[in-house]
């Protein structure tokens, strides 16, 4: 521990750890824009000067590391001035058009330009023009002119995702953020870029004029695409800003999907088919209780599914790796006395997807395997076993590895192919409940509900009591 | 390329191993020397020969000028006009030189003999105005000396 004097204040500091660092622990805030705590330092934005006793320039924070005694002002007036003029230089070719972007509201730009920047600029000089729909990938449109040349996202490649897929091409103000012109930029971690990027200059092609950022909110939540369960912001919009005519179903879906800091599990990052889940969850839903292919109301099938559950003789369940731990211990103390447990992979890898990787990515695309493992042990199903009533939970379900038994399905999504399930109860998706998922290190990751789960339907752990 | 791959290994051999980052600009200038100029594929060419990435090479083919990415003539004039030169008089001069070969700056005339490039300072202030042609450098011009200059290049 060394002791430094941030703006007259006392502060501990870690050996070899730099000024900004010290200072962000402490809560003192320094502007910055090229430096990420998981990135290299770059050291190229400017705009954390701050002044350091002996030194006889402004030196940057971010670059800077500490040492006994040093004392530091980061808000000295030459120190403010630097601020100013450097934020005159960064802003001298960007368009300022903040009302058509995307970014407006969470752009550290803005941000910044508010907060330390100059009301006019004094540059007579016409903006210099670079291209502005930049088309990276599939996902990511890249505007040149609103970039800043922070490089967080090529080091981001470099350093974290290991494509190094991006660079930054030309020099001087002709230099920009380019990938190769024959390989578009298909790093499965891509659109983490979106994040870190502190201005608008990379904007996902999905959100693109979507919402503005101010109409929505964050809500803790989960990742169920694989059993690394990273956590995740779900962002929807705002109870104040509902719609209340025309366009409802802008109050019940999921606008975007971002990484949730969380040092245990995923650090800042999740992959793209992380950054997808919302477009998971959009998919057309069970909706109401069926009998042999006809709606019937909630009693009418909990009835039903009662009947058949009382006459069986060998009645079997198979769990879903996408219950929740709460779900599962309702399972448990309700229902499993009754019924042989069986447990499946809910999710396979799809065709073309990422199997497994170093950084995020498990081949176990289900997010609570661990847990149904622990509680159940793991036995695949086996029609051999003369099951008479079969109860499945979860998706994706082949109904023709079941055999002849009567099938009560739990699920939250319309099967795929035509049901032949005796009786369907519709069950909640992660969005519409709250409770815990265990990840395959066995680390409890919580998630809180997103939305109102729809009339009829129920949340699995309400139904097994009613069984 | 099996030529070309020849002459990189000879180069990477007077170099330490590991140390392949260093290679990318000699390859280049050495690619450049067969080619004429410089497309995005040959970077990824050096880059899979290195084992880089393809976009660090992009990066140093973009980054300098003398590293032509269009064709260029059979002669490369390179003119200063950084500010000793411009005090000099090289504006004029690269006037002179574009109604001279009847092209603008950047571009090359239509016989294919001459590309006439604007370049920043070439470090030859004392001697100003300068300009290189192809590797060979030609200070204190005026109108004449680029006449006689010109007329003795083939």
């Amino acid at each position: 521990m060394i002791e430094i004097t941030i703006d007259n204040k006392t502060v501990e500091a870690n050996e070899g750890e730099t000024v900004l660092q010290a200072a962000l622990r402490n809560g003192i805030e320094i502007p910055h824009f090229c430096y990420h705590p998981c990135l290299s330092i770059a050291g190229n934005c400017r705009v954390c000067l701050v002044k350091v006793d002996g030194r006889p320039k402004l030196m940057p924070a971010c670059n800077q590391t500490v040492a006994p005694n040093m004392v530091v002002e980061t808000e000295a007036p030459e120190v403010q001035s630097a601020r100013a003029a450097v934020m005159q230089f960064i802003m001298l070719n960007h368009p300022g058009d903040c009302g058509i972007c995307d970014k407006a509201g969470e752009c550290r730009v803005q941000e910044y330009q508010f907060k330390y920047g100059m009301a006019e600029p004094i540059s007579i000089e016409p903006k210099h023009h670079k291209k502005k729909f930049n088309y990276l990938s599939e996902r990511i449109v890249l505007d040149n002119e609103r970039c800043i040349l922070c490089s967080r996202c090529v080091r981001f490649t470099r350093e974290v995702s290991k494509s190094a897929q991006l660079g930054i091409v030309e020099r001087g103000s002709h230099s920009y953020v380019a990938r190769l012109d024959a390989q578009p930029f298909d790093d499965p971690y891509s659109d983490n870029v979106l994040g870190i990027c502190p201005t608008g200059a990379l904007l996902s092609r999905e959100f693109m004029y979507k919402s503005r950022v101010w109409y929505l909110e964050p809500v803790r939540s989960v990742c169920t695409r694989c059993a690394r369960g990273c956590s995740v912001n779900v962002w929807r919009r705002k109870k104040h800003w509902y719609v209340r005519s025309l366009g409802e179903e802008k109050n019940i879906t999921a606008y975007r999907i971002s990484p949730l800091e969380n040092p245990e599990i995923n650090g800042r990052w999740i992959c793209n088919t992380g950054f997808d889940l919302h477009k998971f969850m959009a998919r057309p839903r069970a909706m109401a209780p069926m009998m042999a292919g006809n709606t019937v109301t909630v009693d009418e099938a909990s009835a039903e599914a009662n009947r058949l559950l009382a006459g069986a003789t060998n009645p079997a369940i198979i769990l879903s790796a996408h219950a929740s731990n709460e779900e599962l211990q309702a399972f448990k103390e309700k229902l499993s006395p009754r019924v042989q447990v069986y447990t499946r992979e809910d999710y396979c890898p799809a065709e073309g997807e990422v199997v497994e990787d170093d950084l995020l990515i498990r081949a176990d695309k289900n997010p609570n395997s661990y847990s149904v493992h622990a509680m159940f042990g793991q036995k695949a199903f086996s029609a051999a076993a003369g099951h008479d009533v079969v109860i499945v939970w979860g998706d994706q379900v082949d109904y023709t590895s079941l055999g002849n038994a009567k099938i009560i399905h739990l699920t939250s999504y319309a099967p795929e192919q035509e049901t032949r399930a005796d009786v369907l109860l519709p069950i909640s998706t992660t969005f519409e409940r709250s409770g815990t998922f265990c990840n395959f290190e066995g680390k409890t990751n919580r998630f809180e509900q997103v939305f109102d789960k729809p009339k009829l339907v129920q949340h699995a752990s309400d139904l097994f009591g009613r069984l | 390329m099996s030529c070309l791959e020849e002459k990189f290994d000879q180069l990477r051999s007077v170099y330490p191993a590991e140390m392949n980052s260093s290679l990318v600009l000699p390859l280049l200038h050495l690619m450049l020397k067969e080619k004429g100029h410089l497309t995005e594929s040959d970077a990824v060419f050096i880059a899979q020969y290195l084992d880089v990435p393809p976009m660090q090479v992009k990066e140093a083919l973009t980054w300098y000028t003398m590293l032509y990415r269009q064709p260029v003539g059979k002669h490369v004039i390179k003119i200063c006009r950084n500010i000793g030169c411009s005090l000099m008089g090289a504006e004029r001069l690269i006037e002179y030189l574009e109604r001279k070969l009847g092209i603008k700056e950047g571009e090359t005339t239509a016989d294919g003999r001459f590309t006439l490039l604007a370049v920043e300072c070439l470090a030859s202030c004392g001697t100003a105005p300068a300009m290189q042609i192809d590797d060979t450098y030609h200070e204190q011009l005026n109108e004449s000396k680029i006449d006689q200059i010109l007329k003795e290049l083939s």
